[in-house]
């Protein structure tokens, strides 16, 4: 099985993730609309799950999550954690026999990574945080899903080819990529 | 219609079950998780090295449009401030040379007797949920988790990761954060004046010789004058130095950090906004004494007996930070 994911998807989604967390941490990182930072590997998990689907979406998002506490330093697993979230919410969608246009895949990346960004106060607080459920979580998550939306169009080829998924695949929803 | 399998349900509670059994097995301090997080940091280093060289127009482009008009207008508020504080500075460097003299004088231990390392930040925290920052000084330099970070102003925060080549380091604003800290107040002395006491003449002399002395909050000021000898003993209003120590908490990007008083301080009512804010030191603490934190610009009264808080704004800027000095101190409990 390990053997099947080493030649599969992992190596592409590991490579992507580490280019991503570059971004992530220099030009992502700086730019902050609102004050917030734009969650460049998040969107990329649930783009994981947008064209993928929810079991394949939530291993990618757990895969770019390792990568992320990993390169970042957060507690190994927490960030795993929600962007495992962020992976399946986003590949849950996928399940509705609907018409994958871009647009609609990039509602289904919002929605992943409004829930993934959500889930990240209370996995910290899980883990033992204090104060970091607060009232900026109303301005982090949709400032965070806005701007997942506005570069979803950009991650879409890129989670296709990470995940092997042609876009005849694409087009029939309900079947899970090998 | 949605399909929802065992083999799903599986999958995904195999991913949050791993996932929560690496967070436990790490928060308890694993070795080989510490080991594979380096070697990540270095595999990954070029990769960040790359992309913040690709991305530095991008960069600067958006900086640019974000801070020109307020860039411009702190640089001419700052020019008339420089202009009104340059006396002052002078002053002030007096009083710090004399300050340092007695210090070692008395055998006693300032910010300046400890090594430091200064180093450039090269990244800023990629998470929306903590305040840290990264330099490129690490292990090799001597940093070790818990040595403080400040820069000109003052207290920037504490090393939290270290790594060979780099460090990580949590901001005073993080709601994880959290230093003893003394508040320096003043209390001026109510101005009381003696009436000039007079007594013979003795021998003639010409011209005054005025000396004076001061002495923890008074002043004494001796006048010879021809005809008589005229004392005035005059308590000015010199300050008495009030001091308290409690915990300064960081409370998250949006909010100031907040001084608690670990002993309910029965003088605490004599603290003042405007007070300074210092680095309290102690066997346990892991800072230094006498870093200057910040200033009190708010005291917040809580009922019952949870007693006040002072919301205090640090002196450094955290928002614009490049440059920021590790004091490699570590308090006696720790250097063994």
């Amino acid at each position: 099985m390990i053997g099947a994911l080493l030649n599969g998807w992992v190596p592409r989604v590991t490579l992507v993730a580490v280019v991503l967390l570059g971004l992530q941490t220099t030009v992502a990182a700086e730019l902050r609309p609102l004050g917030v930072v734009v969650q460049v590997m998040l969107a990329f998990a649930a783009v994981c799950g947008a064209v993928s689907g929810p079991v394949q979406g939530a291993m990618a998002g757990f895969a770019v999550g390792l990568v992320y506490d990993l390169g970042v330093g957060t507690p190994l697993g927490s960030t795993a954690l929600t962007m495992t979230v962020a992976g399946y919410a986003a590949g849950w969608g996928r399940q509705f026999r609907i018409e994958p246009r871009w647009w609609i895949l990039s509602g289904l990346v919002a929605l992943g990574v409004a829930l993934g960004e959500g889930a990240v106060p209370l996995v910290r607080t899980l883990i033992g945080e204090s104060d970091v459920l607060t009232t900026r979580i109303l301005v982090v998550v949709p400032t965070v899903t806005l701007t997942a939306v506005v570069i979803a169009p950009i991650l879409l080829p890129v989670g296709r080819w990470a995940l092997r998924v042609r876009v005849s695949e694409l087009r029939l929803p309900g079947e899970e990529v090998r | 219609m949605p399909t929802y399998s065992p083999g799903r349900r599986r999958v995904i509670a195999a991913l949050a079950l791993t996932s929560l059994l690496l967070v436990t097995l790490d928060l308890s301090g694993n070795r080989v998780f510490d080991g594979i997080r380096s070697g990540a940091s270095v595999i990954t280093r070029p990769v960040r090295t790359a992309a913040d060289v690709a991305t530095q127009p991008v960069v600067r482009l958006w900086r640019s449009f974000r801070d020109y008009d307020r860039i411009l207008e702190e640089n001419r508020a700052l020019r008339a401030q420089v202009d009104a504080q340059r006396s002052a500075e002078i002053a002030a460097q007096n009083a710090i040379i004399e300050n340092q003299d007695l210090l070692a004088l008395e055998g006693l231990e300032s910010l300046a007797s400890y090594d430091s390392v200064t180093a450039r930040l090269i990244g800023q925290s990629p998470s929306n949920f903590d305040q840290q920052v990264e330099i490129d000084r690490g292990a090799i330099h001597g940093i070790r988790v818990g040595m403080s970070a400040l820069n000109e102003a003052g207290l920037v925060g504490k090393v939290t990761r270290v790594l060979p080549q780099s460090s990580v380091i949590m901001l005073a604003t993080d709601p994880s954060f959290a230093v003893p800290v003394k508040v320096l107040g003043t209390v001026a002395t109510a101005p009381t004046a003696t009436a000039p006491t007079s007594s013979d003449p003795g021998p003639p002399s010409t011209g005054t010789d005025p000396t004076s002395t001061s002495v923890e909050g008074t002043t004494t000021e001796t006048t010879t004058v021809t005809t008589t000898v005229t004392t005035t003993v005059t308590a000015t209003s010199l300050p008495t130095i009030v001091r308290e120590t409690g915990v300064l908490r960081g409370q998250g990007i949006d909010d100031l950090p907040r001084v608690s008083f670990v002993s309910g301080g029965t003088g605490f009512g004599r603290i003042e906004v405007g007070d300074t804010v210092f680095t309290a030191g102690g066997s346990t603490s892991l800072a230094p004494p006498n870093i200057p934190v910040g200033r009190v610009i708010n005291i917040i009264t809580r009922t019952g007996t949870a007693g006040q808080e002072l919301e205090v704004e640090l002196t450094a800027d955290l928002a614009r930070l490049q440059f920021v000095r590790v004091v490699l101190y570590q308090p006696p409990t720790e250097a063994g």
